[in-house]
């Protein structure tokens, strides 16, 4: 070949180099101009991604879906503020990430693996109970934070699985007592739930609270969970004579077709459960008038006792939550539309205090509540667990009282549970160990063995006396 | 005495439901020997519309019930047409066909109308009446009557018409019954309209009273087939009979079993299905039945 016939490709490929070498030099410059991502001047945004795995479907979606509503306009002014800056003027910004568990075991643990391994969440909030029983393991494993509306998950070994808001169902113990103080002419309590994670440590919590306020457990009852039929339960529960019918912690549909019962039976006595969701569908079922008194833990948000600075540090003020709930989801109110995004308040102040979304430096300064001003939906918190779960994993804060006055949720009290627990930890203790819900019980591992391999002698030796 | 007269009562509207959802069940396989496990799911469909009609404010609750009915009774027409009469006398087949309608049925109400909450119907009659110290609720007891009234025209449908009277004989004998010039298509399409219809019916009438959601159909649909079973496959009356002693069982397990042994409401479905594999081995042709099960 001439040189003549070279000179054309070899220019062809000089240019080709040329350009191969200068594009990332053009690129590098051009980015140096002010303003331009990653370099000083203009700050660098990350999305951090919040897992939300929790029914969003079947009989439980009342406890998940709702509460999906509320991360969403959580995050919306979360992003609309700017998000959090870190020291380094790294932007952080949040994005929810739904996976509908249907509260199956094996979709939980599925959906776990998928949040954190595929989506790469740094957090991931749950219901909890048999769900949580089934994803937390995976998760501890994988250092990633997870949360809970159900403090009955935890146990020593739960590492990193928060119950930052919802001490479900130990808050309980304080509606109970409630009601023996202010209607002393109430006697006699009986309770039912559906037999599951959900309603046996209800159960437990709601009896022993009734035994240590003095009333009489005249029947209880843990139905199946398939139950479609609530009559010949309510009629059972009205022969027995109690003054009181608790629903316990059953589902949201159940306590509307329980109540609906009732009703439909003629009941005019106390009604008491930890959950009224869709309270407005119960008293169209229903009438106001029958509803007038009923007792049950959680509030609107426009009930004036939220609108008290209860958390300086939340994101959202109650009244402007609830107004923008029932813009975007009108008739969808339940007891966890609040919840989670609550838990995010949480999380935000851990980002802030840990100055990462880092989850185990999150998890860290989540833990030291106190100094990083972490404040409970409901005012000042603490943590707290070991003499019951095994474990400090739970933020305890005074819990309200609601009861329905004039076809309206009313505030009628904030009660301390941690005092309540001093009066009776006794019998609190006792009916969990008869229901199989302590969590060595939970866990499947002799008592003794269990409290000595976690050392936990000091809150538990009584018990191996 | 008080709870044995509530629970009786109980019973009494259980067993109406049972019947109404266990007749057609029966009747679409003494006719056309399909065993059509989408039922619950037709049952399912008619609670819908009772939702999506009464709940709504567009109908009074009988005319939503009688909306409920004419619309699964379409549907049940369109399945006979389009699949079950290719499959007549293939029990297998036909219930493979019906579990494909089971999950077709529940997709679509779940993705049309979401599955999140329960769909809240309010009842059509409110209050009680007392009956010999037993609380009757208005909406329970309205049940009775109305499935009374389906039963009772369904006899006389088939005991007093021609087109029954053929739906009988086609029942008894298809092979006589098409030599004597009955179309068994006719036949068969008139039998699933029937028994669509009276499962649209029985949703439409629980429909204030039970959870309803898309998967509602499954329940129901275990019951009709333990009191179809155990009152003799295609046999109306056998349906009726069983359908009293399943409605007691149930209400009487769930009011009297101890709970310390058991759940009550577990135990009766248990006892129920105790009751069906006895009836399986002792008697397989059930208590009126005339082939076996």
């Amino acid at each position: 070949m001439k040189r003549k016939d070279l000179r054309k490709p070899i220019i062809v490929i000089s240019l080709v180099a040329a350009l191969v070498i200068l594009a990332p030099l053009v690129a590098v410059t051009t980015s140096c101009a002010p303003g331009a991502p990653g370099m000083p001047g203009r700050a660098k945004e990350i999305t951090a991604k919040i897992g939300f795995l929790a029914p969003l479907t079947g009989p439980v979606a009342g406890w998940g879906l709702p509460g999906l509503y509320g991360d969403y306009i959580w995050a919306e002014h979360f992003n609309a503020q700017g998000g959090i800056t870190l020291s380094d003027g790294t932007q952080i910004l949040v994005e929810i990430v739904p996976y509908d568990n249907e509260y199956i075991t094996e979709k939980a643990l599925t959906g776990a693996k998928k949040l954190v391994l595929q989506d790469e969440v740094v957090l991931v909030q749950m219901l909890g109970g048999a769900t949580a029983a089934a994803a937390v393991p995976f998760m501890t494993d994988q250092m990633i934070v997870s949360t809970t509306l159900l403090p009955s998950d935890l146990t020593p070994s739960t590492l990193y699985h928060l119950a930052p808001i919802e001490v479900c169902p130990f808050y309980n113990v304080t509606g109970v007592e409630w009601l023996a103080l202010n209607k002393p002419e109430l006697k006699t309590f009986a309770q039912v739930a559906q037999d599951d994670e959900l309603g046996r440590p209800g159960m437990a919590a709601m009896n022993a609270s009734a035994e240590a306020a003095g009333l009489e457990i005249v029947y209880w009852e843990l139905f199946d969970p398939e139950t479609t039929d609530f009559a010949p339960i309510v009629s059972k529960m009205i022969a027995s004579g109690a003054d009181i019918l608790s629903w316990g912690i059953s589902y949201p549909d159940y306590v509307n077709l329980l109540t609906f019962e009732a009703y439909n039976q003629g009941y005019e006595g106390q009604l008491h459960s930890c959950t009224l969701d869709f309270y407005d569908a119960v008293i169209e079922k229903t009438s106001v008038e029958f509803m007038e008194g009923f007792i049950w833990q959680f509030p609107d948000f426009d009930d004036p006792a939220m609108q008290e600075p209860l958390n300086p540090y939340r994101l959202i003020e109650p009244i402007v939550f609830w107004d923008d709930y029932q813009e975007d989801y009108a008739g969808t109110w339940s007891a966890v539309s609040w919840e989670y995004q609550a838990q995010l308040d949480q999380w935000a102040q851990a980002v802030i205090a840990a100055d990462s979304i880092d989850p185990m430096k999150v998890f860290a300064a989540w833990k030291r509540a106190e100094e990083n001003d972490i404040y409970h939906a409901f005012g000042k918190g603490t943590w707290w667990g070991k003499p019951f779960w095994g474990i400090d994993n739970a933020f305890m804060a005074p819990w309200p009282v609601v009861e329905m006055q004039n076809g309206k949720a009313v505030i009628v009290e904030f009660r301390d549970q941690l005092d309540w627990w001093e009066r009776n930890k006794e019998v609190m203790v006792k009916w969990n160990m008869d229901l199989d819900e302590m969590w060595w019980q939970r866990m499947g591992i002799d008592m003794e063995s269990g409290i000595k391999m976690w050392g936990l002698e000091e809150e538990f030796g009584y018990l191996l006396e | 005495m008080e709870l044995a007269l509530q629970q009786a009562l109980n019973g009494g509207l259980l067993s109406v439901f049972y019947a109404v959802m266990a007749i057609g069940f029966t009747l679409i396989f003494g006719v056309m020997g399909i065993v059509n496990l989408a039922h619950g799911e037709l049952y399912m469909v008619g609670a819908y519309v009772v939702w999506l009609t009464y709940a709504q404010g567009i109908l009074p609750f009988p005319l939503a019930v009688l909306a409920g009915a004419g619309i699964v009774a379409g549907i049940g027409m369109g399945m006979e047409r389009a699949l079950f009469r290719q499959m007549r006398g293939n029990v297998l087949m036909g219930a493979i066909l019906s579990v494909g309608i089971i999950f077709i049925l529940q997709a679509f109400v779940a993705t049309t109308w979401h599955v999140g909450l329960m769909k809240n119907i309010p009842p059509a009659i409110r209050g009680s009446v007392e009956i010999f110290g037993a609380i009757a609720p208005w909406q329970r007891l309205i049940v009775i009557p109305s499935a009374a009234a389906l039963i009772g025209g369904l006899w006389w449908f088939l005991r007093r018409t021609k087109q029954g009277r053929a739906l009988r004989a086609a029942a008894q004998d298809p092979e006589a019954a098409t030599l004597q010039g009955i179309s068994i298509n006719r036949v068969g399409l008139i039998a699933m309209a029937i028994a669509a219809g009276l499962a649209g019916a029985a949703g439409g009438l629980m429909a204030p009273i039970m959870r309803v959601d898309p998967y509602m159909g499954h329940t129901a649909l275990i019951m009709a087939l333990m009191v179809t079973i155990v009152g003799g496959l295609g046999s109306v009356e056998g349906a009726m009979v069983a359908s009293l002693i399943y409605g007691f069982l149930v209400a009487f397990v769930t009011g009297y079993f101890p709970k310390e042994i058991a759940s009550p409401a577990t135990m009766a479905i248990i006892i129920g299905a105790l009751l069906m594999f006895i009836m399986l081995a002792v008697r397989p042709r059930g208590i009126l039945g005339r082939g076996t099960a």
